[in-house]
């Protein structure tokens, strides 16, 4: 896997539609995640932390600077992207839901009930998301994601809108996914502890234009449990970065 | 077009009013009943009050409930009423057709693009309020007595409505799911056939409604105008005979059926496209 993600010298602004003020994003930003290497990005709401990864996910342009993603239009390989709410179509079962994504990458859509498997769906296959659970419909999102076989996965607060044991639950879950084969992956999220559990790098972001102000290297070998005193260490620092 | 009122909201902690306890609440039986006898009394009164109008008048101008019932009977007897049922609905089903799908190319491009918007806004507004007589003449004056006469007019007269109604379904499209969409690259056919088509599916139907009902004007006018045969051109010849028990029972048989085909056919259709969110109901 050659595959990573890069950004170059990547400046955006917003003009803001009240006082038609324009104020700059990301002024000059560079950052490389490495193939097989899982990134988090923490900051305070507002600081771009999803604009840069729309940015990735060929959503949004740069205003200047170069982003080599997997975006249409982009080179290389696949995206999965898990978005903080489930995205699905709910007028489709579960298994086509996965189905569709599968098809529009060129894969056997065949392989959705393996999908879903990994997720524990296997059962639910055939039922419209709207009888699932919210922590369910999430796996369905994760299944989705991780069925195409991604060479890049973007998780933009994955499981923010969860409660809290769902939302372990899921980590743990995505830490086994990723474990199985690992990826170039984005993670953005508010909560410190998501950062450290999940990602081998946590980046720090704040200011406007935003910068990394601290980034700290997670060296712990997976699997990680979320009790794990190293990690809640680390987690504290994180803390403390960011109030 | 439909206005929803909303349900009066209610204070936070203010109890419901208290009333005079009903005695007897209904039970579910005859609750279920309730609905469809308010809508037969309403016919029953209109039919009894027709007929008691037309003994008080005693005119041949006001025929009674009996001898309209009497052409209605002949009506249903007589295949050729089939034969022009049948080629009416064929122009409005043609019709209609090639305004579905104008409306649907359309509606999603305004919605989409704010250029497309600008340039299509004016062509919505002069089709609102063109009235379909006006679109019935013209197509006579134009096209005659060939086919595209009839499917025309109902295409003109119907596609506006439709186009707005479907402009607004796609501007409540879910920018979420196009997104999605993006991301996993749909391609085009899903996204129509899965995304767009669904979640236009209220407006749709809502704009079909419209449409459908515009369309029977407008067709029985150009049938009136310039065909030798459909509904129009048979209520034109009980007309030219003087017959008004015969344009009476033409209208009323007219009117059930489309009530029915609208009723039976498009609602058929909107509870298929809804499964799924009757599931999530229980």
């Amino acid at each position: 896997m050659s595959t990573a993600v890069e950004l170059r010298g990547v400046g955006k602004s917003f003009t803001s539609v009240r006082d038609r003020r324009t104020e700059d994003v990301f002024s000059d930003f560079s950052l490389t995640v490495e193939p097989g290497e899982l990134v988090a990005l923490v900051g305070a709401s507002g600081t771009g932390k999803t604009t840069l990864l729309h940015m990735v996910a060929g959503l949004e342009r740069p205003d200047t600077g170069h982003v080599s993603g997997v975006g249409p239009g982009g080179d290389h390989g696949r995206l999965g992207v898990v978005f903080q709410q489930p995205r699905l179509l709910d007028w489709l079962p579960v298994r086509a839901n996965v189905e569709i994504a599968l098809r529009s990458a060129g894969l056997d859509p065949g392989a959705a009930d393996a999908a879903l498997a990994q997720v524990g769906l296997s059962e639910y296959a055939d039922k419209y998301p709207s009888v699932l659970s919210g922590g369910q419909r999430q796996r369905v999102a994760v299944a989705r994601a991780f069925a195409v076989d991604p060479s890049v996965v973007l998780l933009d607060e994955p499981f923010s809108a969860l409660d809290e044991l769902t939302g372990r639950r899921l980590r743990l879950l995505l830490q086994d996914l990723w474990t199985r084969q690992r990826r170039v992956g984005l993670l953005v999220t508010h909560s410190p502890a998501e950062a450290v559990f999940l990602a081998d790098r946590v980046l720090v972001l704040a200011g406007r234009p935003a910068k990394v102000v601290r980034e700290y290297h997670v060296s712990l070998p997976r699997p990680r449990s979320p009790e794990d005193p190293a990690l809640f260490d680390l987690h504290r620092r994180v803390v403390a970065d960011l109030l | 077009m439909s206005v929803r009122t909303p349900a009066p909201a209610r204070e936070a902690g203010e109890r419901p009013p208290r009333g005079p306890a009903p005695r007897r609440r209904p039970g579910p039986r005859s609750r279920r009943w309730q609905g469809p006898a308010a809508a037969a009394s309403f016919l029953l009164l209109l039919v009894g009050g027709w007929h008691v109008m037309a003994l008080a008048l005693d005119s041949v101008l006001v025929p009674g409930v009996d001898r309209i019932g009497a052409e209605v009977l002949r009506l249903l007897g007589d295949p050729r009423f089939y034969a022009d049922l049948g080629v009416t609905f064929q122009r409005v089903a043609l019709g209609f057709a090639l305004a579905f799908v104008v409306a649907v190319c359309v509606g999603i491009a305004m919605g989409r693009s704010p250029l497309a918007r600008r340039f299509f806004e004016p062509a919505v507004l002069i089709g609102l309020t063109v009235p379909g007589l006006v679109w019935a003449l013209l197509c006579v004056i134009w096209f005659g007595v060939a086919l595209i006469n009839p499917v025309m007019a109902v295409a003109l007269s119907s596609a506006p409505a439709l186009t707005l109604s479907i402009y607004q379904g796609t501007r409540a499209t879910d920018a979420h799911l196009l997104e999605m969409a993006h991301v996993y690259r749909f391609s085009f056919r899903d996204r129509l056939r899965h995304l767009w088509l669904p979640s236009l599916a209220p407006a749709l139907f809502g704009g079909a409604r419209l449409g459908l009902s515009l369309a029977w004007k407008v067709i029985v006018l150009v049938e009136i105008f310039g065909m030798s045969s459909g509904v129009g051109a048979a209520i034109n010849g009980e007309f030219a005979s003087q017959n008004v028990a015969g344009v009476l029972a033409w209208t009323v048989l007219f009117a059930f059926v489309m009530a029915l085909l609208e009723y039976g056919l498009l609602q058929g259709l909107e509870n298929r496209a809804g499964r799924w969110r009757k599931v999530s109901a229980v």
